[in-house]
């Protein structure tokens, strides 16, 4: 039997129209896509959207139906053994043995991913104790929180020190210290070391805030794909804009920003005005508009559409497409 | 085959199994029942029930010739040797029978309805490193167990008959035929039962029972025996070994060729 070179010059992961069923149930419709090194690539879709389908794809736990699926330059089928040596996931419920205790496990997939004898014990060790259970390594696992589980299953996932690390939901069950810790972990992971991280979450602020590039997979079709401000400018164009101005001009600033231009605009507190749904390109305008009615202007502060925006955006296009008949 | 993956897989599960009190029960009660209690208990039986010798001589009346041949009329030192030479004797298959049979469903069933098995197959290790060490992991043990009861069965036996023996009588030519060829057979048609099984079900209950059905040879071959319709001589055992061998071997070549990732990960 040869065994596959990776290339490290190609894509971490490349999916060319892939598709995969369960029985009559299409899970994923010809996605294509690639995810290049030392990315924090994000997979967002609701649940059912082929998220974790795709992950099983490409450590080659499933096999597709047809498509072209390559990891490093590696088929997942034809080389598994080879690509899971070079991944690691965290699935979303951590799956570890609640008989053994924390370092017997991290020993145990120490061994399975053909880490050096002689540095199991040290990195097991350095590991616990970044994630805050080294006092807790001599316990069983069944004792443990969820939050003290998530924690080892990234630990034993960590423990090989994967070139691509997939994260189903990690933050799930995560006190909000752990949540950050594991955040600075994925950004060491990328930023520091060039290693590659694949996020499966519904968690859109932390997609948001981690992810380089951002896929929205709907029923198993690749919706849009991109960077989260591309993502959010492209499909919610429109703005939010925060206007303050002097709190007895207010109703005169209403009246100039006007709701017969497909605007809806709410008053708050004091002097501040709301403006919802402004086109970017018309926001000099509505500052020309308030300033030429001789309003006096404190602040004007346009809000970025966020990643969330685009993906209720997206999911919204989606149902009225199904409302009118079109999409799967 | 990477033999360091395989030996993790191996440690952990082992680890696993005895660590679980509901498994470590009947793997630690049924050997010592039928290796350490029953030899006791059977050698004293004439004596422990006297008043009942004439049961036990027209129990000897009614073996058939080629017993009666080898184990002449009925006397305390004929009792011994024919209860523990030959209508004890398959008993001692249905130890390592169960232990692989239980460990096997811990390991196959067990771990996929605990959740864990979906970490192991993101692991390096291939489908075949997987199933060679789901099988060491239940075989191992078996044999062992198997091995280290018999070996305690024979000296608990010549102690406690050594009073009518009056020498070291135990293990006759079928009994070692049968601890070191037909025990590791039924090791590996008890696991690779449980492994066809495990690939169908979904837990470790529907596993337990309907593996359990496997021991049915096992009980056929006791009952031949107390009947008198089987006398197992050290030929016939092997040659018992060999169908069993031959059996458990189909099975577990049609398990491999079952035993796929791709198949498993639509069970979890």
């Amino acid at each position: 039997m040869t065994t596959a070179l990776p290339n490290d010059r190609a894509p971490a992961i490349a999916l060319d129209r892939v598709v995969h069923k369960y029985g009559e149930t299409v899970a994923l419709r010809e996605l294509t896509l690639t995810v290049e090194h030392g990315e924090v690539f994000s997979l967002l879709g609701h649940n059912g959207a082929g998220k974790t389908t795709t992950v099983r794809i490409v450590n080659g736990l499933l096999a597709p139906a047809s498509g072209a699926v390559s990891v490093f330059g590696l088929s997942p089928l034809a080389d598994g053994a080879q690509v899971r040596r070079r991944t690691a996931v965290l699935t979303e419920s951590p799956t570890l043995d609640e008989r053994l205790t924390a370092r017997e496990t991290l020993w145990a997939f120490a061994a399975m991913y053909d880490v050096p004898a002689a540095t199991i014990r040290g990195r097991t060790e350095s590991l616990l104790e970044e994630f805050g259970i080294a006092d807790r390594g001599s316990d069983r696992v069944g004792g443990f929180s969820r939050g003290m589980k998530q924690r080892l299953a990234l630990a034993r996932a960590l423990i090989h020190d994967p070139d691509l690390l997939f994260l189903d939901e990690p933050t799930a069950g995560l006190d909000p210290a752990a949540t950050q810790q594991l955040h600075n972990t994925v950004r060491e992971m990328s930023r520091a070391r060039g290693r590659t991280v694949v996020l499966c979450t519904h968690n859109l602020v932390e997609a948001q805030a981690l992810s380089d590039r951002v896929a929205v997979l709907g029923e198993g079709r690749l919706l849009a794909l991109g960077t989260p401000s591309e993502l959010a400018r492209r499909i919610a164009p429109r703005l939010e804009v925060s206007i303050e101005v002097d709190p007895a001009q207010k109703d005169a600033a209403l009246r100039a920003i006007g709701s017969d231009n497909g605007l809806s605009v709410v008053a708050e507190r004091g002097g501040v005005v709301r403006v919802i749904g402004v086109v970017r390109d018309a926001v000099p305008a509505l500052a020309a508009r308030l300033v030429g009615a001789g309003i006096a202007l404190y602040r004007l502060d346009p809000h970025e559409p966020s990643l969330t925006d685009a993906y209720f955006a997206l999911q919204q296009g989606r149902h009225r497409e199904r409302a009118d008949g079109g999409g799967p | 085959m990477n033999a360091r993956i395989i030996r993790a897989i191996v440690l952990k599960d082992l680890r696993v199994v005895r660590r679980s009190r509901a498994l470590m029960t009947p793997l630690i009660v049924l050997p010592v029942l039928l290796m350490i209690v029953l030899p006791t208990v059977i050698t004293f039986l004439p004596q422990l029930i006297g008043g009942a010798q004439e049961s036990f001589a027209e129990m000897f009346n009614n073996l058939p010739d080629a017993a009666k041949a080898q184990f002449g009329e009925f006397t305390e030192a004929s009792w011994i040797r024919l209860v523990h030479t030959q209508l004890l004797a398959p008993l001692m298959l249905l130890v390592p029978f169960m232990v692989a049979n239980v460990i096997a469903a811990d390991g196959f069933a067990g771990e996929r309805e605990r959740k864990t098995l979906e970490a192991l197959l993101y692991t390096p290790a291939t489908d075949a490193e997987l199933f060679v060490a789901k099988l060491l992991a239940a075989w191992l043990p078996a044999i062992a167990i198997a091995f280290g009861g018999a070996a305690i069965y024979a000296v608990i036996v010549n102690i406690t008959a050594w009073p009518v023996m009056g020498r070291v009588f135990f293990p006759n030519p079928t009994w070692l035929v049968m601890v070191l060829w037909m025990a590791p057979a039924f090791a590996a048609l008890g696991l690779a039962g449980m492994l066809l099984v495990s690939l169908r079900v979904r837990g470790m209950q529907e596993a337990t029972q309907l593996g359990g059905l496997f021991v049915l040879p096992v009980i056929a071959l006791v009952v031949g025996e107390v009947r008198g319709a089987v006398l197992l001589g050290p030929w016939m055992s092997i040659v018992i070994g060999l169908i069993v061998w031959a059996i458990a071997g189909a099975m577990l070549l049609y398990g491999v060729k079952r035993f796929k990732r791709t198949t498993l990960v639509a069970k979890l």
